[in-house]
């Protein structure tokens, strides 16, 4: 492990400009946001917790076009790939479910690996939580231990430095001026915060009575059905957030431009709670009824990807419940249906 | 650069022959700019410039080369527009995608398949293919069934079937008219009283959902197994690729599992017939 002062870690910034596209967390009001890294300004923050948007969006775009005039290449920039800096932990294992999906089962998916295959990911630990972050129960720990190039542990102003990645072990090779050895008084100082936080993730665990992910298996077989889920479903308004602001959800729609003299193919994100979303063209529709969609959602997170991927596609990080305006709550339902069925 | 298709781009295709088979079903026929081979039960995505694409199992024979036909029933915003279509207009296919038929597993065995309505679009393609290589099975048994004598697709074809030796075959509508000489009655009521063997048969099942779950009822009654009893199942299949998550079902994706499955793998999914 190594250390790099924040103003060496400036310069580091300073020349991956040159290769790399790089995004930053910054903080506006009590929420941060990912923005293109111009200068080291004042509100960008490394540590803390989340970014409010998912960051499968820099892979998996909201909107693309997928094909245009039936030409057989792949429609791609000139851009530098990304850069991405103070990933948590939950959000890599969101990317570890997209990769999953679009890189390693089955078919390949040539958009999303062209923006991933290039790209470097700095991670962070998270140095707070906020009352909705229950990354423990998924067995995701606060602090990242794998899918990252290198991780930094915010020590003061500082960074320790952890390579998690030949890339990520190139990188420090090559800008080795700017690191230093690690000293044992920071490594200490790292482990306090990391219990600390872990110890606050605990705390929201235990007040939301949030089961462990080692009795989920099973659940949705078993509360199949259970009334649950129309009464989790009785006040949802049908507007999809809880998909769109998920770091796992990966459904998305093939959206023809209406032109009839020119074919454009676009693809948005889709949502399963939309009622058409499974319907056929016939009429007939799997899943008619809200609370059917509901468990659909919740089926294919706890049911479907573990027994295909052997991954819950959850990660704990809590922004469906921020995101739904009728305050369904996937603490909730988890608990009930561990306990409840 | 990663060297991988772009598996979202449609190629090429021209339509050069419309025929109207019922009032509410054409079938095209589509030659693609660059060869497209498909095994029969495989389906492919149709794309009708400026409007979109759905998805169709070809009725078309596998071996026949550098041609596909689909026959279409008029349904959706996607389906009315193919029924506009003309001798020259430029549509685009991808595909084929998922899995079809095993007929390979059918070597040696008596095999009956069971259409119902639109169903006898995808059964075309199996019939012939089933035909191409009949000396691999035992006997070749269809049952068919729609509405009225007018819905009867592939009449002309049909008529041909029933001259083969290799073929044992009853049809059945619904509702009858003067000129109707076979039997009258839902599809299930034909399924009794067949000269095979059920228990080591081969079942083939295609048609409206309501006309697939009592059939494939009436075929387990019967004696066929589960795992013999092969469906089509019908899905919103729209990547191909098991990406784009619309046609789930249950551990599987019907775009590229399917969309034939046997009944044994999907009978403890819930709502397997809507």
């Amino acid at each position: 492990m190594q250390y790099i002062f924040s103003s060496n870690f400036t310069k580091l910034l300073e020349n991956l400009k040159s290769d790399y596209e790089i995004y930053i967390p910054v903080k506006k009001g009590e929420q941060r946001f990912y923005k293109k890294y111009i200068d080291f300004t004042d509100d960008i923050v490394i540590g803390e917790v989340r970014a409010f948007e998912p960051l499968k969006s820099f892979f998996f775009r909201a909107r693309e076009i997928v094909a245009e005039n039936f030409k057989s290449d792949i429609p791609h920039t000139s851009q530098k790939p990304y850069c991405i800096v103070g990933m948590k932990a939950c959000d890599l294992k969101g990317l570890k479910i997209h990769d999953y999906v679009f890189k390693n089962h089955d078919f390949q998916d040539p958009f999303y690996i062209n923006r991933r295959k290039d790209n470097l990911i700095i991670s962070a630990d998270c140095t707070s939580a906020i009352d909705t972050c229950f990354c423990l129960a998924l067995n995701v720990k606060p602090y990242p231990l794998e899918n990252f190039d290198i991780n930094l542990s915010e020590v003061g102003e500082d960074f320790i430095v952890e390579v998690g990645s030949p890339k990520g072990k190139r990188l420090v090779e090559k800008y080795s001026f700017l690191f230093e050895e690690i000293k044992d008084k920071f490594l200490s100082q790292r482990n306090e915060q990391r219990e600390k936080v872990t110890k606050a993730v605990e705390k929201n665990i235990k007040e939301n009575k949030i089961p462990q992910q080692d009795s989920f298996k099973g659940i949705i077989e078993r509360g199949y059905e259970s009334d649950i889920w129309a009464d989790e479903a009785d006040k949802c308004v049908e507007c999809g957030a809880c998909n769109t602001i998920c770091p796992t959800c990966h459904c998305f729609l093939l959206y023809d431009q209406k032109d009839e003299n020119r074919m454009a193919r676009l693809r948005i994100w889709d949502s399963c709670m939309i009622k058409d979303f499974a319907q056929v063209a016939g009429g007939a529709n799997p899943r008619p009824e809200l609370w059917m969609r509901l468990r659909n959602r919740f089926e294919k997170k706890f049911d479907f990807f573990s027994k295909v991927a052997n991954i819950y596609a959850c990660t704990g990080c809590g922004r469906c419940i921020s995101a739904c305006p009728a305050k369904i709550d996937i603490r909730k339902i988890l608990n009930r249906l561990v306990y409840d069925v | 650069m990663y060297k991988i298709k772009n598996p979202y781009r449609p190629i090429r295709a021209e339509i050069t022959g419309v025929i109207s088979e019922t009032p509410t079903i054409k079938t095209i026929r589509i030659v693609p700019e660059e060869p497209i081979t498909f095994e029969t039960g495989q389906f492919i995505e149709l794309t009708i410039p400026g409007i979109g694409e759905a998805p169709f199992t070809p009725s078309s024979r596998p071996a026949m080369k550098g041609i596909m036909e689909l026959t279409v029933m008029s349904v959706g915003k996607v389906t009315k527009k193919v029924h506009e279509l003309k001798n020259g207009d430029i549509v685009g296919v991808r595909g084929p995608f998922g899995k079809g038929y095993p007929i390979d597993r059918f070597k040696g065995k008596e095999i009956l398949v069971v259409g119902g309505g639109c169903g006898f679009a995808p059964l075309r393609s199996l019939m012939y293919e089933l035909f191409d290589r009949s000396g691999e099975f035992k006997k070749l048994f269809f049952r068919g069934g729609c509405k009225t004598p007018q819905e009867l697709l592939y009449r002309g074809e049909i008529a041909d079937w029933a001259k083969r030796k290799d073929l044992d075959i009853k049809l059945s509508v619904d509702k009858g008219d003067s000129g109707w000489k076979g039997n009258v009655g839902v599809v299930t009521t034909i399924l009794d009283g067949i000269d095979m063997d059920y228990e080591s048969g081969i079942a083939i099942v295609c048609g409206p959902p309501v006309m697939m779950k009592f059939s494939t009822k009436k075929l387990l009654d019967i004696g066929f197994k589960e795992e013999n009893v092969y469906l089509s199942m019908e899905k919103n299949m729209s990547c191909g690729i098991g990406k784009c998550g619309h046609c789930r079902l249950g551990i599987y994706y019907a775009c590229k599992d399917g969309p034939v499955f046997s009944y044994d793998k999907v009978k403890d999914f819930s709502n397997i017939w809507e």
